[in-house]
């Protein structure tokens, strides 16, 4: 923790705002969301489905298509503004310094295309360099996310794969170019808590290795907890708190963060009445003005038909909120 | 409470493709093999008392899903005997084979695919109970409003179409759908598995409602730990095919005796781990058609012996009344698996 203080701020995001021109209205699925990556830094990005936490994500490579549409903020990358870059540009850093894990490897690897195919034309796509050469990285980047006999396997084509493996297919074809930054979606939702744990092992160890930055998103607190050096809580579109893991996640100020760390089975007594949030996350085309959580909050007021504004807390620890959660609140939960 | 409410003996169930006539002519010429069989459930017996709610855990491919539904009667088992309240499911006929379908609902993990979406919720919820004469057709509105008050939805949403919900509340109305029939027996199979974490602790409430007011047994089949710690009084954990340790939640997830416990609840994402060094154990879940030797877990097991290799460790009941199927329980001295991380990282 103690290198990270100096390392190399590698991702700055101020205000970044991704809207979808819809024929029912406008969807401001990211809605001013600012966020800091250092080199060797995972942050953990949690949400619930529609908070816009993926399209965040999507935003950072400038692969949102159209209807939705950046309409405001910056994307600093290692200081070079990405959101007026050109295609060309745009191009040449992704899969490159910028390299991005989905959740389903099935829908991003090529049925048709064995795993030697894909790695040798990611390579070649950047770099010029001889098949030979191409071949020998993938193997080693292979060799690198724990798949045994890579010399035999890297024939293989996605379907002879299991779920597991090709997920890791896929995190060593993003590693190919060594990135600087590497988003991932979800990557292990779809996997057996064994697995996870297998893969979330192999990140955990190459972040540490080469200094990448991760963005981990992801809805699951439990994996964050374990992973991440800071998370970031979005809610509609916005980042309603964010801070060091230890820091939100014990002293949770913002109500909503509260309530996702009180409604975890392992939170509660055994058979208890679980600590619930009411109702459910608006629809994004009828959001509520101010704070889009006060319709949900038991703390809301008339103050909340405002913005909250962005609060500082002690160090890296901010929230949006009116009424953060005092340290004697947070006693009640568990 | 040791009224046996549901109960499966040494039920196994396989599936494989019935070859077509050309290639059973190629069979019998040796010119193709046999199609593949895989083995979903393994020699499996299985007691859920009344009023009890089991939990039933395993990661993919494990057979979960097909015990619940053999249980629940939409699959007939390729072995084995599945007992209602005391009588054989295949030996019912007519009547009673009917209440014994009508008195065990499931409530499945997605709710859009599980609710016809082009009938209204009053349809959804009200067809079946008509259907089997439980009601009046005058009755229905009636019915179905309070059945939605039941689950937590406004009975004014009667005449609306599922698309028109949320997923929390489509799971809802999957609930409703379920009891329209006054079940006493529900199996739940990944029931909040797709919902948000904060939806998640509703449903979970409600099922916990549910149970205190309608006197219900659940069979809650989940892959997720903690749910399954929360909600269930007994706990079943399997492992491809077939039950490896059986026991009430408290001995389960505070002592596992099978090595396969110890490593899944070593692997549960929880708030309180933090920075972890992720340890894990090793290799990939084999396949159901090619199941290995012996101990299905011996692969992977760290505790791994010969005789693990060779001998099918048979589910037996341990001293403090829970049952695992282990080949370290004959030892003298057994192994510590140590659930502490600090410890795994040292042993390391």
């Amino acid at each position: 923790m103690m290198e990270l203080k100096t390392a190399e701020t590698i991702l700055e995001v101020r205000d970044l705002q991704t809207h979808f021109f819809t024929p029912q209205g406008v969807v401001k699925s990211v809605d001013g969301v600012s966020l800091t990556l250092k080199r060797g830094e995972i942050l953990g990005l949690v949400g619930e489905s529609g908070s816009g936490k993926s399209i965040t994500g999507f935003s950072i490579l400038g692969l949102v298509d159209p209807p939705g549409r950046n309409v405001g903020g910056s994307i600093l990358f290692r200081g070079e503004e990405l959101l007026n870059a050109s295609e060309e540009r745009l191009r040449s850093l992704r899969g490159n310094r910028i390299a991005m894990i989905f959740q389903d490897p099935m829908m991003t690897l090529n049925p048709v295309l064995s795993i030697k195919t894909h790695m040798i034309e990611t390579v070649l796509a950047h770099d010029n360099v001889g098949r030979e050469e191409a071949l020998a990285r993938s193997i080693e980047a292979l060799r690198m996310v724990g798949i045994s006999q890579p010399e035999t396997r890297i024939e293989s084509y996605p379907h002879e794969f299991s779920g597991g493996m090709r997920q890791r297919v896929a995190i060593a074809i993003a590693l190919l170019h060594k990135p600087d930054l590497i988003i991932a979606d979800e990557p292990t939702t779809a996997l057996d808590v064994t697995i996870q744990s297998q893969i979330l092992s192999e990140v955990q160890k190459l972040c540490r290795e080469f200094g990448m930055g991760l963005i981990w998103i992801s809805h699951d607190l439990g994996v964050v907890a374990g992973l991440a050096d800071r998370v970031a809580v979005m809610y509609a579109g916005r980042i309603v708190e964010q801070g060091t893991v230890d820091e939100v996640l014990d002293s949770p100020r913002h109500p909503y963060t509260a309530g996702l760390i009180g409604s975890a089975p392992a939170a509660n007594r055994r058979g208890a009445r679980l600590q619930q949030i009411r109702g459910a996350a608006p629809h994004p085309l009828n959001r509520p003005e101010g704070c889009a959580f006060r319709t949900r909050c038991d703390y809301a007021t008339d103050m909340c038909l405002k913005e909250p504004p962005e609060t500082a807390g002690s160090r890296a620890h901010r929230w949006r909120c009116f009424h953060p959660l005092a340290d004697a609140q947070l006693e009640t939960l568990p | 409470m040791t009224d046996v409410f549901a109960e499966v003996r040494n039920v196994s169930k396989r599936f494989s493709s019935r070859p077509d006539f050309a290639e059973r002519i190629a069979i019998r010429l040796g010119a193709a093999a046999q199609p593949p069989v895989v083995h979903a459930l393994d020699g499996v017996d299985l007691q859920v008392r009344r009023g009890e709610v089991v939990g039933l855990v395993g990661e993919s491919g494990c057979g979960k899903s097909t015990l619940g539904r053999i249980i629940a009667g939409m699959l007939p088992p390729t072995e084995g005997e599945v007992y209602i309240e005391g009588v054989e499911r295949r030996t019912l006929a007519g009547q009673a084979a009917r209440r014994a379908r009508l008195n065990t609902q499931i409530i499945f993990q997605d709710p859009m695919s599980s609710l016809n979406p082009r009938k209204r919720v009053i349809d959804i919820i009200g067809e079946a109970p008509l259907a089997h004469g439980l009601i009046a057709r005058s009755e229905k509105r009636a019915y179905v409003e309070d059945l939605l008050v039941t689950v937590g939805l406004d009975p004014s949403m009667a005449g609306r179409y599922p698309h028109q919900f949320s997923g929390g509340q489509r799971q809802r109305i999957g609930i409703a759908r379920a009891l329209a029939v006054k079940p006493e027996f529900l199996v739940c199979d990944e029931s909040i598995a797709a919902l948000d974490i904060s939806i998640q602790a509703q449903i979970l409430n409600l099922f916990m409602d549910l149970r205190e007011q309608l006197n219900l047994t659940y069979l809650f089949i989940s892959h997720d730990l903690s749910v399954v710690n929360h909600i269930a009084d007994r706990v079943v954990i399997m492992y491809l095919g077939r039950i490896v340790e059986e026991g009430t939640a408290a001995q389960i997830f505070d002592s596992p005796n099978h090595p396969y416990t110890a490593a899944l609840l070593a692997e549960i994402p929880r708030i309180d781990r933090r920075h972890r060094t992720f340890q894990t154990i090793k290799g990939e879940i084999p396949s159901p058609i090619n199941p290995p030797s012996g101990c299905h877990f011996h692969p992977r097991c760290p505790f791994a012996m010969d005789r693990c290799r060779m001998e099918r460790p048979a589910l037996r009941t341990l001293a403090d009344g829970r049952k695992s199927a282990c080949h370290l329980n004959d030892l003298e001295r057994r192994p510590d698996f140590d659930l502490n991380e600090k410890g795994r990282e040292n042993a390391s």
